[in-house]
């Protein structure tokens, strides 16, 4: 007997459907929360760029003081110097 | 039969596009998984983030600390100059004004103030006597000065070799102008000095037999400035010792 193809092929369209609907998924409070983390992690990777940007300038202003302290230390020492040869 | 056809192909096309959709969506596993690598990935950078934080908070510190360091040591250089450093200051600029000016002009305007040329190297020699003149800031800005002066005495002195190398005079009389090679030598526009008087007859031997005698109307060829040469001080040897015998033999 001739199996009735379009039958055949309904009832395998109307499992697949049933099959997928109650495949496990997850709630959209639970994909809030990974939306949420996602944001989390991102602005966390925006404030370390910008602590690396605040450490950088701190490093710079101190080496620039450092030169001021050492040419300020060496003008004091050579100002003294020729005042005694006075 | 053609209907049903139709309607398997509908039914076909209906159950790849949900399978496609259900595909797209995430499913629970993927979402565990998601969830526990972010998690992770969170807490790492929170901590990074706190280390971090700790460096800049010291560096901080460090910075300040270096602040009140830099204002010590302005204040005790302050202490240590007095109130000199802003005369002192005054004088470096009434130097620098009056060097930039010489420095604008033209070779010829340049000769014409030659003098202030030596008013400001001699306001820079006072300024090297301070002690102020150690001072970094001030150092640089006395040795910029000197460069510039330095540069226009070279100036000076090649316009004047180059006046020299074509420069001829004519002699006048000595009841009204005085000349004699000494006279002569000693203008400011010849050699300015006076001793330098042998060029002037060395560089004229066809004119010039006696340097004591010199006639009015005479055109002498003025020698470039400089030294005597070799040849000028043995003439000059030679000049004296004749002229000491014919004294000593009247």
């Amino acid at each position: 007997m001739k199996k009735p193809l379009v039958p055949t092929i309904i009832g395998c369209v109307m499992m697949a459907l049933v099959l997928t609907s109650c495949s496990s998924k997850p709630s959209d409070q639970e994909l809030k929360q990974l939306e949420d983390l996602k944001a989390e992690v991102t602005s966390l990777q925006n404030q370390i760029s910008a602590a690396q940007s605040e450490k950088a300038s701190l490093q710079k202003s101190i080496a620039g003081k450092d030169a001021q302290i050492a040419q300020l230390t060496k003008d004091i020492e050579a100002v003294q110097q020729r005042l005694k040869a006075k | 039969m053609n209907a049903m056809k139709r309607l398997s192909v509908v039914a076909l096309v209906l159950l790849i596009a949900s399978v496609a959709a259900v595909s797209q969506e995430m499913s629970k596993e993927e979402w565990q998984r998601q969830i526990a690598e972010m998690t992770t990935k969170r807490d790492s950078l929170k901590t990074v983030l706190a280390k971090l934080q700790n460096e800049i908070a010291d560096l901080k510190k460090q910075d300040d600390e270096r602040s009140a360091r830099i204002k010590k040591l302005t204040d005790d250089l302050a202490a240590l100059v007095g109130s000199q450093e802003a005369p002192f200051a005054a004088l470096l600029d009434k130097i620098d004004n009056l060097v930039n000016d010489l420095s604008k002009l033209s070779n010829q305007d340049l000769w014409a103030r030659r003098a202030d040329v030596d008013t400001a190297q001699s306001w820079l020699d006072g300024a090297k006597q301070n002690p102020l003149s150690s001072i970094d800031k001030f150092a640089k800005r006395i040795q910029d000065d000197q460069s510039k002066l330095d540069a226009l005495k070279k100036t000076i002195q090649t316009t004047m070799e180059a006046a020299q190398a074509g420069q001829t005079y004519t002699v006048g009389t000595w009841a009204r102008d005085r000349d004699c090679l000494w006279n002569i030598a000693k203008k400011p526009k010849i050699y300015d000095n006076a001793f330098l008087w042998p060029k002037i007859w060395q560089g004229n031997r066809d004119q010039i037999k006696n340097p004591d005698l010199i006639y009015k109307g005479q055109r002498l060829k003025i020698p470039a400035k400089g030294d005597l040469t070799k040849g000028e001080r043995s003439a000059l040897r030679s000049y004296w010792s004749k002229k000491k015998a014919a004294a000593a033999n009247p």
